[in-house]
């Protein structure tokens, strides 16, 4: 069965092309959300096996929503999307609970390594 | 990858962000001790950055990174904002927008934005405190660490090409820490926050695991070249990232709600669509004609579908104003700033849908109108307070929706139109009557909107509101809108544009006079009534009736058209139109029923009544003329 997979951004940009390169890899995208407090209330409801996680992103951002689903799921696995330039905010999200990051411009092989280490 | 793909995307969410920094910044503008706006605009500079870093657009990345760095700085140290600043901020937006449009079509390399970079950069180091010691500068290699911590020393070395070092350092820690317990990381875990962290590091593993096992486990982490375990150096230089599990299997896309479509897709469908309602029209005809039952069936399930397709795909088209509105509060903020006026601007009923072509057009003669309400309309501040006036004008957009059609309006509380100096000119060039006294509202807009009437020095030095208003009345007319004035001297000038909500497809009333067929789309039609059953009455020297109360003019259309063909029936049916609060009754030869209409464009030859809006083609096959309401009434 393939894994599951809830994707987290504002930008449809990155939702679109964070899905095509999972979906494209065999990935089940079973959610999309655009705030942090959407990617929380979606976890709880869809239990993905994989959170990918944007870090600025409105209302509840991305560090204090792995907080939120790590205080939920424990065993949650979340990958950040960063960019270059949020050092401090990576390792932020890390120590938050959060498994592994890939950072903008994404390359599919990048993202898809980062992911196995995650789901390992 | 291919990228192309998500050019559009990027382009259409791109733009959407740099509308809503000029709506931030702007209310940044007006409350400049503020910091809400910030975060916002940190936002949307962010997600440009990342997106367009991922399409590959170098400028435009290093662009939106600078702004960012910039908010960034401004944000810690919660500075007001000085003018200075937003000026800055709007200027590198602006160029951002341009950068954003230039690489979507490939034509990046003309675009200079060093200057512009350079500028923020300048802003963001005169703005940063001077933060001695409050970033450790990381060690170059790790020092010995203390001699009596217990465990193995454990040496990691990430790949220089690694992103982030500091965020993979974590990772590597926490590997290590499922491994056994973690002391005296060297240098102190605040350095990984640092950009500075060069990826080396060091610290003591108290566990038993062996050092092939610890080395593994570390490398795991991803972008660890090298692992030293207990001094010795455990591994040989990392492996090349292995082959990517890339075409494990296609599996669609998500559940995601929407999806955005290419305008074209959607034009493609609306002549597909057009078409199709052409052969209904047909259709139905020869199935009136056959009188067969089972044709009838089907003539009528055809026509269901399709009028259940078609009134989808126009919902699709549909697009709230406030894509084409939310860059009018820049343009009035900008037009008054350089004319040295007080303008507040508002915009009511932003979330009203109008066809997206229709929209797309609507943009230059709102630009025209707000900005001639501007220039031209709101008096400088001196003047308004002699006037009694509070110094800030005031500058309304509305949109609203009225039945199968938009109203919008551009509404100003500046010195009006001297009807009297207007009057003299017109009176001059002929365009009115000598004996007239006043000018109506409807003579008003006509005087203004001839081509080239009110760019004439002498009154647009005066009161000229003219420039552009022939402009915005073409396009508005081509629309199958109408366009109003009011102006009252001293307290304003409101424009009053109707327009159809959809374009292309119109419900309309089919008349014939003579030979001919016409079409009034229904939008601008009140009732109908009969020649002859109402009493006619003559009014300012114009054949009227009067229907409840109301002083309606005639319009015979066999007249207007020069139709002599046959005689015309003693009892006509009366058309009435109604826009806005003008009526006008035209008379008809006789009425075929209401039908949808295909609309078509419609170049019409020089010297052609300007009463046609457009033309259609009718079931049989036969074109027939649309009439435009706002030509007859």
């Amino acid at each position: 069965m393939s894994h599951t997979v809830l994707v987290c951004d504002d930008a449809i940009f990155m939702r679109t092309m964070i899905s095509d390169i999972l979906a494209q890899a065999g990935f089940e995208i079973v959610g999309e959300a655009e705030t942090g407090s959407q990617a929380v209330e979606k976890y709880k409801q869809l239990r993905p096996d994989l959170v990918t996680m944007d870090i600025v992103m409105p209302d509840m951002g991305g560090i204090d929503a792995v907080r939120e689903i790590v205080k939920h799921d424990p065993d949650a696995k979340i990958l950040m999307c960063s960019a270059m330039g949020q050092q401090a905010l990576v390792v932020e999200a890390i120590q938050a609970g959060a498994k592994d990051f890939v950072v903008k411009p994404f390359q599919p092989s990048r993202v898809l390594e980062a992911v196995q280490r995650v789901l390992g | 990858m291919d990228l192309s793909q998500y050019a559009e995307l990027f382009l259409a969410e791109s733009r959407e962000h740099l509308s809503a920094c000029n709506q931030l910044l702007l209310e940044w503008e007006r409350h400049p001790a503020g910091l809400t706006p910030v975060s916002g605009l940190f936002r949307a500079v962010h997600t440009v950055k990342g997106m367009a870093a991922t399409m590959g657009y170098a400028r435009v990345t290093d662009l939106a990174h600078r702004m960012e760095n910039l908010l960034d700085v401004q944000r810690r140290g919660a500075h007001p904002a000085t003018d200075e600043l937003l000026q800055l901020l709007f200027r590198a937006r602006d160029a951002l927008e341009r950068a954003v449009e230039l690489s979507v079509v490939g034509r990046e390399r003309e675009l200079d934005v060093a200057a512009i970079v350079a500028d923020l950069e300048q802003a963001a180091a005169r703005m940063a405190p001077a933060r001695p010691g409050e970033r450790p500068v990381p060690s170059p290699a790790p020092t010995e660490p203390e001699p009596e911590a217990a465990g193995r020393l454990v040496q990691v070395t990430l790949r220089p090409e690694a992103p982030l070092k500091g965020g993979r350092a974590v990772l590597v820690l926490k590997r290590a820490q499922a491994l056994g317990a973690v002391h005296a990381v060297t240098p102190p875990v605040t350095a990984f926050e640092a950009d500075e962290f060069d990826g080396r590091f060091s610290f003591r593993l108290d566990a038993t695991a062996a050092a092939e096992q610890i080395e593994a486990a570390l490398k795991a982490a991803g972008d660890v070249a090298h692992v030293t375990v207990g001094g010795a150096e455990a591994g040989g230089p990392a492996p090349e990232p292995g082959a990517t599990p890339g075409d494990a299997g296609a599996v669609g896309g998500g559940p995601s709600r929407h999806i955005r479509v290419d305008l074209r897709r959607l034009d493609g469908l609306m002549d597909l669509i057009g078409e199709l309602i052409t052969v209904r029209g047909r259709l139905n005809q020869l199935a009136a004609e056959r009188r067969d039952p089972a044709v009838d069936d089907v003539a009528i399930q055809v026509s269901r579908l399709s009028s259940d397709l078609q009134a989808e795909i126009l919902q699709a088209r549909m697009t709230p104003v406030w894509q084409v509105f939310d860059r009018f509060p820049r343009l009035v903020r900008d037009v008054a700033r350089e004319l040295g006026k007080q303008v507040a601007f508002r915009v009511e009923g932003k979330e009203i849908e109008l066809d997206r072509a229709i929209l797309d057009e609507l943009g230059d003669p709102l630009m025209h109108l707000l900005r001639n309400a501007v220039d031209h309309g709101i008096e400088p501040p001196a003047e308004r307070r002699r006037r009694g006036k509070p110094p800030e004008g005031e500058v309304v957009l509305t949109a609203q929706r009225e039945r199968a059609s938009v109203t919008i309006t551009v509404a100003d509380d500046g010195r009006g139109v001297d009807r009297r100096k207007i009057l003299e000119r017109a009176q001059r060039e002929g365009v009115v009557d000598t004996h007239a006294d006043a000018l109506t509202d409807e003579q008003l807009l006509r005087v203004l909107a001839r081509p080239g009437f009110s760019t004439a020095e002498a009154v647009t030095s005066v009161s000229g509101r003219g420039v552009g208003i022939d402009v915005a009345m073409t396009r508005i007319r081509a629309l199958g809108g109408t366009i109003e004035i009011r102006s009252e001297l001293g307290k304003g000038t409101t424009f009053v544009l109707r327009l159809p909500v959809t374009l292309a497809i119109v419900r309309a009333i089919m008349a014939s006079v003579g030979p001919e067929r016409y079409a009034l789309p229904l939008t601008y039609v009140a009732e109908t009534v009969e020649f002859g059953a109402v009493t006619t009455t003559m009014v300012e020297g114009r054949e009227a009736i009067v229907l409840r109360d109301h002083v309606v003019p005639l319009v015979h259309l066999r007249r207007l058209l020069g139709v002599t063909s046959d005689r015309a029936p003693a009892r006509a049916p009366i058309i009435v139109l109604e826009l806005g609060d003008r009526r006008a009754g035209v008379v008809v030869d006789g009425m075929l029923g209401q039908q949808e209409i295909v609309v078509k464009g419609f170049d019409a030859p020089q010297g052609t009544l300007p009463v046609f809006s457009g033309a259609t083609i009718m079931g049989d096959g036969v074109p027939a003329l649309i009439l435009d309401a706002a030509g007859l009434v």
